[in-house]
């Protein structure tokens, strides 16, 4: 790190605020960084705690909402917050550059992608319109995009997320910049497009070494790109390390609650994660650290004492004045409870399931001849990447789809296709909870409205308990009585997902099909959210199908894992058994595409074009890194059963699966493959 | 002392809200909002202060022309225009209003219901309405009270009636497109895993989140109402003269348009800047509702 001394951008007492009703509230407050030319700098928290509005600031932004009250962002001397209007457009894209979290809002919709580069290199003079088609071929080219002509004169809708996602990546680098801030960049994808991507990123990084600023809510997925990585917290940043340090070591007792909630993946036993308690609340912040009332180890003076980030060791800052008493993070937490004993009956049985939408040529197949059972109280997690027919599953199974054959029984009666046909007691017994805190809530109704129609639609003879079911509906998600008088626009997305629970609660449901419930959601709202799941299934006995694609959330909640790959389940089994070897080369690749702290990443095994061939064969041929050879091809792979309830889907069989598999966690032991495109 | 202190302040503070929220608004809405404000005080009012009776003959010498005592002249029969246009003008905005409200909630209903069943059902219902809306409105008024027959003709219910049958297939339309991107979302779905009924997922579900949209509608074909009603007594289908509706009054004397020019354009008048009150104050209305982004004007 010799360049510290002279780095790209020096970020120093930084301060901003937002308009709120009538007055100002500061949602930045004293924020020092700098980056090092080269450098990969991570700026990480939970929603609210400012770090878009940091890196915003970095491009000069300005909105009439908007205040900088102080501070100073010098690049090179410059300082951003001085320029004017003319000079910011200078500077845009040409010497910082951005990308957007959601690319599908990013690009014109009515422009073809190359016209949308070459928009951005004429408004900086480069080149003459003769050259530009060559450098924008280059461009797509260097972030992994076919670099003929075709694909520059393609619309963004033509493209999928993880194109679209690399246009936009392509045209932040078009300038050659000096910094690129990438703001959440794979916050929108699923978790396969979102390793490419991270891939693309670190190539990149390795390749042309500029500067990123990379804003995440992820901590897992800095570990692999960041050299350093800032904790902030309301506006503040509270640690300031390089990666490697934060990952052994972290000694913020915030940042060690961050990464104490990353559910992870190759822990031996089933620990629950440590949640942080409570929520950040910009409105009742101590006048001390803001982290001081969510503190295990607060005390009188945190209350009343601004902490400023102090030099600890060489390379490391920390805003906390207990450092040093607190010590490095204990490994938390009691143990889980047992696995539920197998000889419960079957609750959920699902038989020979195919579903399929659209007829003729747009014909596709959503499921073929899936048969799964859920017993009761039993938690299954169904994971495969999206477009895997996993919710497809859960729609069929609450009577969204109707299935083409197949049936679904519970608790042994036969279920009619569509939610019409079923008896309210039926209907009473599963109920769904949805992906998107934000789109399950009516925002018309106040949360006590919400709750109160499922109760009295379903229960209709004891009206008179209404308001006791729903109070105690609330406690059971943790949430405060006073909360049935608000609407969803003044509650948290960790909140409004509870609510969707306790909805879901309210009903006395026997089975909860819970899809992605998780994936919209900060970790250390995740982590309580997970917590609160753990407790309802070791209390209420409720059986769960949990649909996910995190999964190391599987693992620390699911007692079996279905694995779904192109509407076919290519392997089951006990939560232990899926994760141990021998694996579905399917579920191995899914493994090795789990980010986690101190995992070094490496490229994935044998990822190649996708083939539309005929589905005579196994689904995964085309894809699969372990392919025998025709056979996968022509013939439907066997099932292949240990007897002890791990069966895979596969050609090869179980012990020739074993000795290929290699646990993700050991790199050293696995000779390195380059991928083949 | 310090009581009244505390009584006041809030109230103070509300009238000081008010006012920047009023200077906040568009500049359309303000000044339509101002019109309307006339247009209806006179309507509550004007009965009670009109210098004459709206059928009262001998007000004056017939086709006098404008005065100070008569702003509208005289017409035929010798009443006074002037006051003829401040009686009708509660009917006017009576009838103009509770007709656009009755097509608002018609064509509601049938809108979001027809969006969020889907099928078969949302087709044929389509059908029906775009040819109801392929017929011009003035044809469909015509051919409705025609077939309504001669005992119901200048009954001001039949008026209410027509409106809302001119209004509720282009409102149903609107909501129609509401419902489709309202029964999208999860909530509504979860309404229907619990097995309700269409009936109950539209009050529940789908009003209370298209209630931007049907307000928009409804303020937007309110501003039309009184040209339709207009029409509608310009052309002998309206009320029955005595009454002073507008329309008719405009048709009554429009003989006289060469002679007595202000016994047209009074009415004319008064009907134009309801018109344009009521379209202005909508545009605005549509426009705030239709913000998103509150910027800061500091």
């Amino acid at each position: 790190m010799a360049e510290r001394r002279h780095p790209l951008v020096e970020v120093s007492g930084l301060a901003v605020s937002y308009r709120q009703g009538g007055g100002w509230q500061r949602v930045v407050e004293g924020v020092d960084f700098d980056i090092a030319r080269g450098e990969v700098l991570g700026l990480v928290g939970e929603s609210g705690c400012g770090k878009s509005t940091v890196a915003l600031q970095l491009l000069g932004y300005r909105h009439p909402a908007m205040r900088t009250d102080a501070g100073r962002i010098s690049l090179e001397g410059t300082d951003i917050l001085r320029l004017d209007r003319t000079a910011l457009d200078r500077l845009r894209g040409e010497t910082v550059s951005f990308v957007p979290q959601n690319p599908t809002t990013a690009l014109n919709p009515g422009m073809r992608v190359g016209a949308q580069i070459d928009e951005s290199l004429a408004a900086h003079g480069q080149g003459d319109a003769a050259a530009r088609p060559a450098r924008i071929a280059e461009l797509f080219g260097l972030v992994g995009l076919p670099d003929s002509p075709d694909f520059a004169q393609r619309y963004p809708h033509q493209l999928s997320g993880g194109q679209q996602q690399r246009v936009c990546i392509a045209m932040a680098l078009a300038c050659d910049p000096k910094l690129v801030v990438l703001d959440e960049p794979t916050t929108g994808l699923d978790v396969t497009t979102q390793e490419q991507i991270v891939e693309l990123l670190v190539d990149l990084r390795a390749r042309l070494s500029m500067s990123m600023l990379y804003v995440t809510h992820d901590l897992a997925l800095l570990s692999q790109l960041a050299d350093r990585i800032g904790v902030m917290y309301a506006g503040r940043m509270v640690e300031l390390s390089a990666t490697p340090d934060l990952f052994a070591d972290p000694r913020h007792p915030y940042t060690q609650g961050l990464i104490g909630a990353i559910p992870r993946i190759d822990g031996t036993d089933r620990r629950p994660s440590r949640p942080l308690r409570g929520l950040l609340q910009r409105q009742s912040l101590p006048k001390g650290c803001p982290f001081a009332p969510r503190c295990d180890f607060a005390l009188p003076r945190c209350f009343e004492e601004v902490q400023l980030l102090r030099p600890h060791g060489p390379a490391r800052k920390i805003a906390c004045w207990r450092v040093d008493e607190i010590g490095p993070a204990q490994e938390a937490g009691e143990a889980l409870p047992p696995p539920l004993p197998a000889a419960s009956g079957a609750l959920l049985e699902i038989d020979a399931v195919s579903v399929a939408y659209g007829r003729g040529q747009r014909r596709f197949q959503a499921l073929r001849d899936v048969s799964l059972d859920v017993r009761k109280g039993e938690t299954v997690a169904l994971v495969g990447e999206s477009g895997s027919g996993k919710s497809t599953l859960a729609r069929a199974i609450a009577g969204l789809v109707a299935p083409e054959t197949g049936t679904v029984r519970l608790a042994g009666s036969r279920l009619a296709p569509a939610v019409k046909g079923r008896t309210p007691e039926q209907r009473r017994l599963i109920q769904f909870v949805f992906q998107n805190p934000d789109a399950s809530l009516n925002p018309r109704a106040t949360v006590g409205t919400t709750l109160t129609r499922p109760h009295d639609f379903y229960f209709p003879d004891r009206t008179s308990e209404t308001g006791s079911r729903i109070l105690s509906a609330l406690a059971d998600v943790r949430l405060d009585q006073a909360y049935a008088r608000r609407y969803p626009d003044q509650l948290s997305g960790g909140e409004r997902q509870r609510v969707a629970i306790a909805r879901a609660l309210v009903a006395e449901p026997s089975l909860l099909l819970c899809d992605e419930i998780l994936s919209a959601l900060d970790v250390s709202v995740q982590a309580s959210i997970l917590a609160l799941l753990q407790r309802l299934k070791s209390e209420r006995g409720i059986a769960m199908l949990f649909i996910s694609h995190d999964l190391a959330v599987v693992r620390m909640l699911a007692d079996r894992v279905a694995v779904l790959f192109r509407g076919d389940v290519v392997e089951t089994g006990t939560c232990a058994q899926v994760f141990a070897a021998p694996f579905h080369p399917y579920t191995h690749a899914l493994l090795e595409a789990v980010p986690a702290p101190r995992k070094r990443r490496r490229p994935a095994a044998g990822r190649r074009a996708e083939t539309s061939a005929s589905r005579a064969g196994c689904a995964y041929a085309g894809r699969c890194a372990w392919q025998i050879g025709a056979i996968c091809e022509t013939e439907a792979p066997p099932w292949r059963s240990t007897g002890e309830g791990l069966a895979i889907r596969c050609h090869h069989s179980l012990d020739d699966l074993k000795r290929r598999a290699t646990w993700p966690g050991d790199v050293e032991a696995m000779p390195q493959r380059r991928t083949k495109r | 002392m310090s009581d009244l202190d505390i009584r006041l302040a809030p109230a103070v503070q509300r009238q000081a809200r008010l006012w920047s929220l009023w200077r906040q608004m568009p500049l359309s809405f303000r000044i339509g909002s101002i019109i309307l404000a006339i247009h209806f005080i006179v309507a509550a009012t004007g009965p009670f202060w009109a210098p004459y009776g709206y059928s009262q003959m001998g007000a004056g010498p017939p086709l006098s022309g404008m005065s100070l005592a008569h702003p509208f002249g005289i017409d035929q029969l010798g009443r006074d225009v002037f006051s003829r246009v401040i009686h009708g003008s509660h009917i006017v905005i009576l009838l103009s209003l509770s007709g656009t409200l009755l097509g608002l909630v018609l064509g509601a209903i049938i809108g979001l219901l027809s969006g969020y069943v889907g099928g078969w059902i949302d087709e044929a219902v389509q059908r029906v309405l775009e040819a109801l809306i392929s017929i011009p409105f003035l044809v469909l008024a015509l051919i409705a009270i025609a077939a309504a027959g001669t005992d119901y003709a200048g009954n001001p219910i039949l008026i209410v009636l027509v409106v809302a049958l001119v209004y509720a297939p282009r409102i149903a339309r609107m909501a129609r497109a509401a419902a489709i991107d309202i029964a999208t979302r999860d909530y509504v779905t979860v309404a229907r895993l619990r097995g309700e009924s269409a009936w109950s997922v539209m009050l529940r579900e789908l009003v209370p989140n298209a209630t931007g949209v049907l307000l928009v509608e409804f303020a937007l074909r309110a501003g039309y109402a009184p040209v339709l009603i207009g029409s509608l007594g310009f052309l002998g289908f309206g009320l029955r003269p005595p009454t002073p509706e507008w329309g008719l009054m405009i048709s009554e004397n429009r003989a006289l348009l060469i002679i007595a020019p202000s016994t047209v354009l009074g009415p004319g008048l008064a009907l134009a800047s309801l018109v344009v009150g009521l379209n202005l104050f909508t545009e605005g209305l549509a426009r705030v509702l239709g913000r998103t982004v509150k910027l800061g004007n500091q």
